[in-house]
């Protein structure tokens, strides 16, 4: 049961220079309907301070401001922050949202934060002609009357619905409608902001916003006032078994469908049921694990066997082996320059190892990888898959926040180091970014890594597996000590379980494919220009004297391991390449296979990874980063080395 | 589209890059990023072989007679 209340206070006196300030959640049609309202005279400013950019323009006599897209007033990025600080800086003359008809849930819990701040308000309804046709019927008088705000609907794309948006700046008013959330929120909301500046506008808003862990507002508004208000948190949040953001949020969210369930009518075919029950079962604390188990052995026995013995086996053997190097070796041979022909069919030459790495080994494996990886991604079970994964970081106690960069890694560590900004202090996240660095492959990286792995007899696979999991968990368990400050809640919609598509399959794995080969077929093309320059000077060779106490003594393995570490440092899936080669003509026991894939498991994803960590945390923490990552993975290697010989343990 | 991770629905064509991004200043950049969670995937509009594999299979689904016709 959900409770609001309605304000009725006057519209506030007009400031002729404040701004309508457009806000809502990123690529709603924003930018569309900026434009369309604006026409071309738009400049583009960083916001002071930041990095994030902020559009200003005119529509009519009034400033016109485009906030960055966000997700929720709780500033946890520095896009929710700068359009936090603009709503605060001072009133506007009024707050248009910017709502995606599709999304409406997740749009109107944008509208009750933003209604909070007491602000004339006007909620744009956008896209309508897509909910439409997705049998989404919306009643907006019906919405407006609820809200007790103007709503209009509008297609920005095509300039419908303009006519009617403009005509409400001419009279904005403030919106009526508030959430009531418990006695204990209500209370405390009461006790703060009588605490805050009485001259302050959204005074509310900023009581909630503070409860919920915006602690710079408490420090920046306080004054002589912030113990009290340190505390009344304090007190506020120990009456909840979770952190105060979530209730405010499971609150407004009771709100907000009470709100959906008054206007909007879905005229979708319900789902079907044993999808519901297996959505269900895949998320349960018990059933979730066997589901989650089966998957992976099912991932493993199709990547591994098929992919990296059955169609590498083909490629490489028969191919490359009888077709395609004969030939290229015939036709090289032709070439009068020696160089030039070492370059390309020598040991360390173009076609002998960039291509046959890139093209025989690794593309097999990969086409086997993103054919399972697409089905998971369209079967709605890689979004559960998350929430399974949430629960192990959670053991670890690390900070929830967390779990999403970690599990966005999964399909890229770059991008992944990104999402990091989405945590609080930048101790946290560099110690997520460390662990990004340190123990999550890629997806493609993951079925290079499994394919090779394949190989090696079951209990083999085992101790790789459990070696690299203590890894994580034990560098997750010390950033958790290390990082302070109360856990947050992983909050993830997770869409229904449905039939893939084969033919969406096939087209997004063709993609993959095509941008795997873009961007790694250049590396592997460059990692092995380096080793044939290294072997041409004979700095090879002194690399591998040089490094022999550590890869021979330390870690057991061949020198001509050395190279496949070498390029390892440029991607870690070229460095498993690599071995895998070496493993397969003989040149390395499975055992010494399993001490080399956990150390190339262990380091830095691939050297963009490395330029995003320069880009997002400046060249010393890089430095730390890498100087961290790489002796702490030969230091494993080295442990696991020593144990193998003490215990006597042979695969 | 929907995402993959979180299941938001967005528009791709209308999709721009995240403030800050490294990628943002490399034009047609071949990935594309949730705005809702963030999660990366491989924008298949700017991938030849994937758009010619649509294309066929598409001709194939054409090409297939009616119920009415077999």
């Amino acid at each position: 049961m959900c409770t609001s209340m309605h304000c009725h206070s006057a519209p506030p006196a007009l400031d002729p220079d404040a701004p309508i300030v457009l806000v809502g959640h990123p690529n709603v049609g924003k930018s569309a309907l900026f434009g369309a309202l604006t026409g071309r005279y738009v400049e583009v400013s960083n916001f002071p301070g930041t990095t994030v950019e902020v559009s200003a323009g005119r529509v009519g006599d009034w400033p016109l401001i485009d906030t960055p897209g966000i997700q929720s007033l709780y500033a946890r990025s520095d896009d929710e922050r700068v359009t936090r600080d603009i709503l605060l800086a001072r009133p506007p003359r009024v707050v248009v949202q910017v709502a995606d008809a599709r999304n409406l849930r997740r749009s109107l819990l944008l509208t009750v934060q933003l209604a909070e701040f007491g602000h004339p308000f006007i909620l744009d309804v956008n896209m309508t002609d897509e909910a439409q046709a997705r049998g989404l019927t919306l009643d907006t008088g019906r919405l407006a009357q609820v809200l007790g705000a103007e709503v209009v609907e509008t297609v920005a794309t095509r300039k419908q619905g303009l006519d009617a948006l403009r005509a409400r700046l001419d009279v904005p008013r403030p919106v009526g409608y508030r959430i009531r959330y418990d006695g204990v929120i209500e209370n405390a909301v009461e006790r703060l902001t009588a605490l805050l500046p009485s001259d302050l506008t959204g005074a509310r808003a900023m009581a909630l916003m503070i409860l919920a862990g915006n602690a710079d507002l408490a420090a920046r508004y306080g004054g002589e006032n912030l113990a009290a208000i340190q505390a009344i948190v304090a007190e506020t949040a120990a009456r909840y078994g979770q952190p105060l953001s979530y209730e405010i949020t499971r609150q407004r969210l009771r709100c907000v469908d009470c709100l959906l369930g008054q206007v909007v009518q879905d005229s979708g075919k319900p789902k079907t049921t044993w999808a519901e029950k297996f959505g269900r079962a895949a998320v349960h604390p018990a059933w979730g694990w066997p589901i989650l188990a089966a998957v992976l052995v099912g991932l493993y026995l199709f990547v591994g066997q098929l992919g990296a013995g059955v169609l590498v086996g083909w490629m490489e053997g028969v191919l490359f082996g009888q077709w395609l190097t004969p030939v290229a070796e015939q036709l090289v041979r032709l070439i009068p320059l020696p160089l030039v022909v070492d370059l390309l069919i020598g040991e360390y030459g173009l076609i002998t190892m960039a291509l046959t790495y890139g093209i025989a080994i690794v593309l097999p494996i990969v086409l086997t990888f993103f054919l399972a990886f697409g089905l998971l991604e369209d079967s709605g079970y890689l979004p559960r898959l998350a929430v399974m994964m949430d629960r192990p970081f959670k053991a670890m106690g690390l900070n929830g926040k967390a779990v999403l960069p970690m599990v966005l890694g999964l399909g890229c560590d770059t991008m992944a180091t990104l999402t990091t900004r989405i945590l609080e202090t930048r101790k946290d996240r560099v110690l997520v970014t460390l662990l990004l660095a340190l123990g999550v492959p890629c997806s493609a990286q993951l079925g290079v890594l499994l394919g090779m792995i394949a190989f090696l007899p079951p209990s083999a696979v085992v101790v790789w597996g459990a070696v690299v999991t203590a890894v994580i968990f034990a560098v997750g368990w010390l950033a958790a000590r290390l990082i302070p400050g109360p856990r947050s809640d992983f909050i993830l919609e997770l869409p229904p379980i449905r039939v893939p598509q084969v033919s969406n399959i096939l087209v997004k794995t063709v993609a993959r494919l095509e941008w795997y080969l873009k961007e790694v077929l250049p590396l592997f093309v460059l990692g092995t220009l380096i080793l044939f320059t290294l072997d041409r000077t004979g700095a090879l060779g002194a690399l591998e004297r040089w490094a022999a106490p550590l890869v021979q003594g330390g870690l057991g393995l061949p020198p001509e391991t050395t190279g496949a570490f070498i390029i390892g440092f440029l991607r870690r899936d070229y460095g498993a390449a690599g071995f895998f080669t070496l493993a397969r003509a003989g040149q390395l026991t499975p055992t010494q296979l399993v001490i080399s894939l956990v150390v190339i498991t262990l380091f830095v994803p691939c050297i963009a990874n490395v330029l995003v960590i320069v880009k997002e945390h400046g060249w010393k923490t890089a430095a730390w980063v890498v100087a961290f990552v790489f002796p702490f993975a030969f230091g494993v290697g080295a442990v696991l080395n020593f144990v193998f010989r003490s215990w006597g343990v042979v695969f | 589209m929907n995402c993959p991770l979180c299941g938001y629905a967005f528009d791709e064509k209308a999709l721009t890059c995240y403030t800050g991004c490294p990628m943002a200043a490399v034009q047609g950049c071949s990935l594309l990023c949730c705005p809702n969670c963030g999660y990366q995937m491989v924008d298949e509009r700017k991938s030849g072989l994937a758009q010619w594999l649509r294309k066929a299979l598409k001709r194939v689904t054409l090409e297939e007679p009616a119920e009415g016709e077999k």
